[in-house]
Order: C-alpha cells, then sequence, then structure tokens
C-alpha cells in the first residue's frame, strides 16, 4: 500500500533527469554571456550588463580566479557607522547599563505604575539608539554586498552567516556584536571551516545566542551543544541525546568578559570531569569536542550538502555529496580550493543547475541594484527585505533561512514585484541601460530587455505582451513607443520584466 | 556615488503602499463576491496558534499540589496565591486571567501532557513533528495541507486556509491547495500605479511557464505569482463589509486574530487560519518574557472570541494552541529553562465541552529530566478532523488514535 503521506507529497525540486557523469569534473563547453551571468549570480550577487560581459569576454576559469583570487578590500568602510548615545559613548561596547529594576519581570501589565516611567522613558531611549545600530549595521553590508570587489567573499559570508545564523536585537546581542561576528566569517570565508567553528565557540554573539555564556558546571546549558552538533557540523541523526549532554558539559565556561566582550575560558566554571563524547572519553573541552566533530564522516557530508542546496540545487543526489564531501575532506576543510572545484565543474555549468535555486530576497534586491548601476543602498532597503522574508543579521532561528520554496508565498512575491516598480522609477531617471541609447523599434527595446535583464530567458509570447505594452496597445490615450512616452514606457517594461518567473529564479 | 532614495518609509519596514489604500477604498464601493457559492461551504473554522519556541507548559498550567513541582522551580515557581486555580492541584498562570474567564463559561479545553513518543529536544525537528504530524518520518506536507487536500475544496477559492505569517509554515503545505501567506493586509497588494496596459501585460507575465530553460521551481514561482496578483487583489474587497466590534491589543497576534475576524466573519469559504506567536525559547530570565507573552495571548484571543461574538460567530470557530515542546522541568541556572517534553494544549471556542482533559504528566518519575507526555498530540488532531470538521483522518493522520469527548 502506498503511504497516503508519500502520495500526497509536494513536488520534489531536484532538477529532473540524470546527474551528468564526473560532475565535479571542470567543464569544457562553450562560455558565454548567460553562463557568465549565471555564475555571477550564484557566486556574486550578479552585475551589470557590462559586468557579464567582462566575465563572458574571458575564459570560464579566467572569470572564476578573479572571483577566488580576489583584490584587496581595503577602500571599502572598515565598519558600520556607530551610533552615539547621549555621552558620545559608542552603544557598543560596553553597553548602557540600565537601573537594576528593568531586569526583573514586569509590573502588572494591567496598571501602569507612575514610578516606572521614567525607566520605560530610558527604556524607549535605548531601544532606539540600538535600532539605528541594527539599522547601520545592516545597511552596512548591504553597502559592502553591492560593491565590494570581492563580491565572492561577500556571498560566502552571506552563507555562513545563514549556517551559523545568529540573530542580532534579541538575547543581548546588540550594537556591533553582530558585526564582530560578521567579520569572523569573512575572515574564514574562503579559509578552513574547522577554524572557524573554533572561533565562533568563543564568539560573542554566539556566546549569548545560543546561551553558552551562561553554560556552568552545576546547570550545564545544551543550546549551544545540540545546535553545533545538529545544525552546524553533522545534522540530525549522526549523534546521541547523551552526546549532547556530554559535550554540553565539555563547553562550560566558554563565556566572555562583561567589561571588554572578550572570550574567557572560565576554569572555575568548567567541568573537568570524564565526559565521552561520539565514543571518545576523557576530560575533554569544547575544542575537543570540535576536534572529534570534524573526523566525523558526517560533517564534510553534512558541509558539502548545505553549499550544494545554497550554491548548487535543492536536494542533490548523495553520490554529488558524497564527490563534493570527498573534496572537502581532500582539503581539509579549506574551502577556496572546494569552492574553485565546484564553480568550474560540469555539474556547475549544466542545465540541471541554470536557474534551478530561487534568488534570495538579498539576492534579488542587490542584483537589481547592480543591475542597474546603484553603488549605494537605500536604508528603506532593510524594510523591503523584512516584507520579502530576509534581513541580514536578522535570521528567524538558529535553522537560518530555509530557502528554496520557502521564500515563494504570496506575500514576498508581492514585495519583490513592489521593489521591482520601485527600483524601475528610480533607475528610470539615472542613467543605466534602459536611456542609454535613442529609443528603437519596441520590439528591438522588448528583446533587448529581455536579454539584459533575463539573458533571453523569456517565452516569445512574453516578449510579444512586452512589446505591445511598449507600443501601448490595449491602452487608448498613448501612441506607439517614441521619445515623448520613452522613459516611461521603458520603466514600465523593465518591472515587467522582473516581474516575470525567470527574474524569481538564480 | 548614485545613491537611490526611492523608497520612502519607515525603517521597519512599515512602508504604506499606497495602493493597499487605494484598493480598500475601491472594495468600500464594490460589493463583497465571495468566489464560493452560499450553502455550499462547510462553516467551521479551525484558528490554529502556534506558540513559538517551546512555551514552558509547568508555567502555564500549573500544577501547583504537586510539591515537586516547587522543588524543581526554586526561583521560577508560581506561588499558589498567584495561580488561577482550576482544580485544587492546577491552575492557570496569572497572566491568562481572560483565559480563566472563558474557562468559567466552558469555553476553554485544556488538553494537560500532550506530546508524543521519543520526543525530540530540537526546535526545528519537533516543530516539524507538531506541523507534520509524523513522529517517525520525514514528511513534506502538514496535517491541515492534508486535509485540506483531502477535504475536496474549490480549487478556484483562493483562501480555502490562509496563514497570517511571513513565510508558509510547513503544517499548511499540502499538495494540491496552495494557501496564501499573509503577513499583514497593509502591503499586501501590488503598489505600481502603471497604467490600463501595464496591468493587463502584467497578468500574463508573471505567470510565463514557456521559457527556455527547465527549472524545478518554475511552475511553483508561475502559480504563486498568479495566486497573489489575483488574490491581493481581492482579499481586501471581500473582507471590506466586515466590521470589527471590539478592541485588539495592538501587538502582532491581535492584528493578526483581527484579520481573522474579518475573514472568518466575511464567510470566504475559508477552514483554517494559521498565526504565530513568540518567541517562548526562554533559556534564560523566563519570567518577563513568559509573562508578557502569555499575557498578549490571553488578551488577543479573548478580544477575538469577543468580536466573534458580537457577530454571532463564535460558535464557528474553534481555536487550537501548540508549541513544539514543554520545557525541561528543572529550571537551569540562568533562571530559565532548556527544551523539555510534554505541555498542554488549549481548544478554545463556543461549541466545545470546556475542562480540563487528560492527565497532568507526573512530577515524581521524570524521563532524564522531562515530563512524559499523557495524551498524544495526534488525538487532538483526530478530535479536529473527525468531530469539528467531520472528516476521516484517512490519509491525513498516519494511524488512528482516540478522540477526545471536547467537541460533541
Amino acid at each position: 500500500m502506498i503511504d497516503p503521506m508519500v502520495a500526497s507529497a509536494p513536488p520534489a525540486f531536484r532538477p529532473a533527469g540524470p546527474l551528468p557523469a564526473s560532475p565535479l569534473a571542470p567543464y569544457a563547453g562553450p562560455w558565454n554571456a548567460r553562463l557568465a551571468a549565471h555564475l555571477l549570480r550564484r557566486a556574486a550577487f550578479g552585475g551589470s550588463p557590462s559586468d557579464i560581459q567582462t566575465a563572458a569576454g574571458q575564459t570560464m576559469n579566467a572569470a572564476v580566479d578573479a572571483l577566488i583570487h580576489f583584490p584587496s578590500t581595503d577602500s571599502l568602510p572598515e565598519g558600520p557607522e556607530l551610533i552615539d548615545n547621549d555621552e558620545g559613548t559608542p552603544i557598543a561596547l560596553p553597553q548602557i547599563a540600565l537601573p537594576q529594576t528593568m531586569a526583573s519581570p514586569m509590573p502588572d501589565a494591567s496598571g501602569a505604575d507612575p514610578a516606572t516611567s521614567a525607566i520605560v522613558e530610558a527604556r524607549k531611549a535605548r531601544q532606539m539608539l540600538r535600532r539605528r545600530q541594527e539599522l547601520a549595521n545592516v545597511t552596512w553590508w548591504l553597502d559592502r554586498m553591492l560593491v565590494s570587489p570581492a563580491p565572492l567573499q561577500e556571498k560566502m559570508t552571506l552563507y555562513l552567516h545563514g549556517h551559523f545564523a545568529t540573530a542580532s536585537g534579541t538575547k543581548g546581542i546588540y550594537g556591533t556584536d553582530i558585526v564582530d561576528q560578521n567579520w569572523l566569517l569573512r575572515h574564514y570565508a574562503l579559509g578552513n571551516w574547522r577554524d572557524l567553528t573554533h572561533q565562533i565557540a568563543r564568539d560573542r554573539a554566539m556566546l549569548k545566542w545560543l546561551d553558552n555564556a551562561r553554560n556552568v558546571k552545576a546547570h550545564p546549558n545544551e543550546n549551544f551543544a545540540r545546535e553545533l552538533m545538529e545544525l552546524f557540523t553533522l545534522g540530525i541523526g549522526n549523534y546521541t541525546e547523551n552526546d549532547v549532554r556530554e559535550s554540553a558539559r565539555a563547553f562550560t565556561g566558554y563565556t566572555f568578559r562583561r567589561r571588554t566582550g572578550e572570550f574567557y575560558f572560565n576554569v572555575a566554571q568548567h567541568d573537568d570531569g570524564d565526559k565521552t563524547f561520539l565514543g571518545h572519553t576523557g576530560n575533554l573541552s569544547g575544542d575537543d569536542v570540535i576536534d572529534i566533530i570534524f573526523t566525523q564522516p558526517a560533517a564534510p557530508k553534512y558541509f558539502a550538502r548545505r553549499l550544494l542546496e545554497f550554491f548548487v540545487y535543492s536536494d542533490p543526489e548523495p553520490e554529488l555529496v558524497d564527490a563534493v564531501a570527498a573534496t572537502i575532506r581532500k582539503n581539509d576543510f579549506n574551502m577556496a580550493p572546494v569552492m574553485s572545484v565546484l564553480f568550474r565543474s560540469n555539474v556547475f555549468y549544466s542545465d540541471r543547475t541554470y536557474r534551478a535555486l530561487v534568488k534570495s530576497p538579498v539576492e534579488f534586491a542587490i542584483g537589481s541594484y547592480k543591475l542597474f548601476g546603484f553603488t549605494e543602498v537605500a536604508p528603506q532597503t532593510v524594510g523591503v527585505l523584512n516584507r520579502m522574508g530576509q534581513v541580514p543579521f536578522h535570521p528567524p532561528s538558529v535553522k537560518g533561512w530555509d530557502g528554496g520554496a520557502q521564500w515563494l508565498n504570496t506575500q514576498t512575491i508581492l514585495a519583490r514585484e513592489n521593489f521591482a516598480s520601485e527600483i524601475t522609477t528610480a533607475a528610470a531617471q539615472s542613467k543605466n541601460f534602459l536611456n542609454a541609447a535613442p529609443p528603437a523599434p519596441a520590439r528591438d527595446e522588448a528583446q533587448a530587455l529581455t536579454h539584459t535583464i533575463l539573458q533571453g530567458d523569456a517565452s516569445p509570447a512574453s516578449v510579444a505582451d512586452l512589446e505591445s505594452y511598449l507600443d501601448g496597445r490595449g491602452t487608448s490615450a498613448d501612441g506607439m513607443l517614441s521619445g515623448e512616452n520613452f522613459e516611461e514606457r521603458m520603466r514600465g517594461a523593465a518591472y515587467l520584466t522582473m516581474a516575470m518567473p525567470a527574474y524569481q529564479l538564480s | 556615488m548614485q545613491r537611490s532614495r526611492f523608497l520612502i518609509g519607515s525603517l521597519a519596514g512599515l512602508t504604506v503602499s499606497a495602493n493597499a489604500t487605494d484598493l480598500f477604498a475601491k472594495a468600500l464601493a464594490m460589493p463583497a463576491l465571495p468566489n464560493v457559492a452560499p450553502g455550499a461551504v462547510d462553516d467551521r473554522v479551525l484558528i490554529v496558534i502556534n506558540l513559538q519556541g517551546g512555551n514552558d507548559g509547568l508555567n502555564t498550567v500549573v500544577p501547583y499540589g504537586m510539591p515537586n513541582y516547587y522543588r524543581y522551580r526554586p526561583t521560577l515557581g508560581i506561588s499558589p496565591h498567584d495561580v488561577l486555580d482550576l482544580d485544587n492541584t492546577i491552575g492557570l498562570n496569572p497572566q491568562l486571567a481572560p483565559l480563566k474567564a472563558m474557562y468559567d463559561k466552558g469555553q476553554v479545553a485544556i488538553v494537560q501532557g500532550a506530546g508524543y513518543p521519543n520526543p525530540d529536544h530540537s526546535h526545528f525537528r519537533s516543530t516539524e513533528i507538531w506541523q507534520t504530524a509524523e513522529p517517525e518520518h520525514y514528511v513534506s506536507t502538514g496535517w491541515v495541507g492534508r486535509y485540506l487536500d483531502e477535504a475536496d475544496l474549490p480549487e478556484s477559492n483562493l483562501f480555502n486556509a490562509v496563514a497570517l505569517a511571513p513565510v508558509l509554515p510547513a503544517v499548511m503545505v499540502g499538495r494540491r491547495v496552495d494557501v496564501p501567506a499573509i503577513a499583514a493586509l497593509r502591503g499586501y497588494g501590488l503598489s505600481s500605479d502603471g497604467n490600463v496596459g501595464e496591468r493587463a501585460a502584467f497578468a500574463t507575465v508573471v505567470h510565463d511557464d514557456r521559457v527556455p530553460f527547465s527549472s524545478p521551481y518554475l511552475a511553483t514561482v508561475a502559480t504563486i505569482e498568479d495566486h497573489a496578483q489575483r488574490g491581493s487583489e481581492e482579499l481586501p474587497k471581500l473582507i471590506a463589509g466586515y466590521a470589527s466590534q471590539a478592541t485588539y491589543p495592538a501587538t502582532p497576534l491581535g492584528r493578526s486574530l483581527s484579520l481573522a475576524a474579518q475573514i472568518v466573519g466575511s464567510r470566504l469559504g475559508t477552514r483554517v487560519i494559521y498565526v504565530q506567536h513568540g518567541s517562548f525559547d526562554t533559556h534564560a530570565a523566563q519570567k518577563p518574557t513568559q509573562d508578557r507573552l502569555l499575557h498578549e495571548l490571553a488578551d488577543a484571543v479573548k478580544a477575538f472570541y469577543d468580536d466573534l461574538a458580537a457577530h454571532g460567530e463564535e460558535k464557528r470557530v474553534l481555536t487550537m494552541t501548540f508549541s513544539e515542546f514543554g520545557r525541561r522541568v528543572a529550571e537551569n541556572g540562568s533562571r530559565g529553562t532548556d527544551h523539555g517534553e510534554a505541555a498542554p494544549m488549549f481548544l478554545i471556542g463556543g461549541g466545545i465541552a470546556g475542562g480540563l482533559y487528560g492527565k497532568h504528566p507526573s512530577l515524581d518519575a521524570l524521563d532524564n529530566g522531562d515530563a512524559t507526555f499523557t495524551t498524544d498530540f495526534r488525538s487532538v488532531y483526530a478530535t479536529i478532523l473527525e468531530k469539528w470538521f467531520q472528516r476521516p483522518t484517512t490519509g491525513v493522520l498516519a494511524g488512528s488514535f482516540p478522540t477526545l469527548p471536547i467537541l460533541t
């Protein structure tokens, strides 16, 4: 009998058809603007028409090398603007102290106690400063994604942010806690991810986020130990509940100094008894636990699957996962050579990978800014990204963003279309491909738009719809495309092109 | 540098789309035309409230008559003087006073100790288990999604079920019925004020699926684009005739339930509405967070039923709460609690037999520090399916589960 649950499963999102032979062997087929744009969408944040031309004009290997062996980023801003409090102290660290009563339970919500109103005011003021800092943090990173000469570094950092997902603005993570973690992720973006995991266990934002700062000998707190294995390194099914409890003991005493925010190992709160973890017994530390984890065959497989789902396609075949895992193991978790293999591989340039992912909101927004040649992100974009379902530094949970079909629902799709409407309005009034040349016949403009924005990935029927729209068919007042209506019509046609399904796909 | 300052609005993402207001204004001038034939609709509605993050059941439905409670909760234990007594052993958290008043009127049933065998302590896996109703297998449809598929609802209705959430939750995922996710009515609509030609072209190009490439996501994108465009045009018109008769708290849950009442009262054929509330993940300093969230929950639910009652709709609407797990019986060293197991569920409505159901988990014999479940949560789902919706559980729940006498 067919299991009714299986029978009602929704369509899987693994591409149809068989995996190519030697999926990770270097791709040797033709190289063109369509594949160059594909590489830039996946390994960067898309590109302007001229970025795509440049990549298409090189060899595939040169285009990949330019991403992996990236130039210095010293010219970029050193970090977000630091928001000051009234005394001119950056709110990052040390944090503004509040009266002790604020940490205690709220007054009875039924009636406001006038004695607490001063505290309420102080809380509001602090909240406002914190929100301004949050906004500064996010716009700083979005701007960096947009203009960095090392876009792969930013893309890997975004990947790692989803992998080691930590949210700011909660659990005492404020100011630049999350920015410091972001620099850590960026430092190891193409580096050694075992080393990164050791550092993550000492990262202030992470110590707060998963409560390890409060993980003490007398009362072990399992939150970090559990997620370390479940979400960061091994995946469910590769350890037991007992391994969680034992490794939580190993991480006792991993905390940070309240005054400086620096990591510190509190020996007095560390449980130095024997622990048994994944078959190893001894007075294990948290770092021993991480080293043991990285000897497990499940670890490279876990990273391989997550990487494939982010950079290649959903639900990758076990054979493909194993092949990437072997590459990770061979390179001892040094990721530059792994990504180099992936971005040159047969499978990466195969039809099954092309447009096989849904653009994340960040990819959608930054890619659109790049498309029209904007070089700064409007701060209001943070709110737009919120409606699309992804604000950097604010993942919904420690699981990060699921991606894929989870990006798509009525609400988020409308937010994407409304963003497209806004950005095309701005683009029509600045200089870019929409207005670089004098008006051509509607048919040629429609073709050009779908080529520039979608690499030609539109049906002939949709190109014809664009042409009709450009020529004002179906409306009474306006005539054919002309100098007079050019700006307005090109804006509308670009908006329509960005609303096509292909533009939602990477 | 070219800074594009085209998006004008507040930093919290509360930009009001001018067009949403327009649509609303237009809607007032138009008759509401639900696209479901009158009389063809089974009237009953289920509201699912997800208490995200793992709500501490022991401090929600408090076993203050069990001595071990205070032993395990030296700082977090709620004093017997404060609990709202139910039966001399069990009482409600004082923040739930509005729910206690509904309980006293027989409108609240509490299922104690809900859970499942071999409980998982991961938020994600356990949420998935509650949403898919499949503790032992990984499946990609939710139990509500499967019910919607099985109930043979008209595919032309875009609002057979609605998730009031920014992301479609797994519980609402089915194979046939596409459930819209609506974070808020504001922003649910297209903002482009393009001309007639643009709007006509838009309606066509958004579901372009004859493209020169194949993508496993193409059909999904095209369908959702089509539904989003049509649904967002229709919904404000369809619910514009409903005037709220209660003052909802200015909280996210208050806003969600206010919109839920509009949808229910407008009779769109909607069977299930999902809302969420949280986060209850109180590993540290639990009390202020849980107090605030429980207070918000009780306030919003009370307003919701007051509103429904003023419209004579309260008997049509059953509300169910769930959370992915309760929390560890013993508090931790941070005045918080870690992930645990069994926890109570609330069933609320004008058409139910209120009271305490099932047994409160024992605090004498713990499972590795956790309270062991006494009622399988799928019994609650089976009760809702069989007694509320009067549908078989076949194809929705794997296996058969005894129903509870909450619904008659």
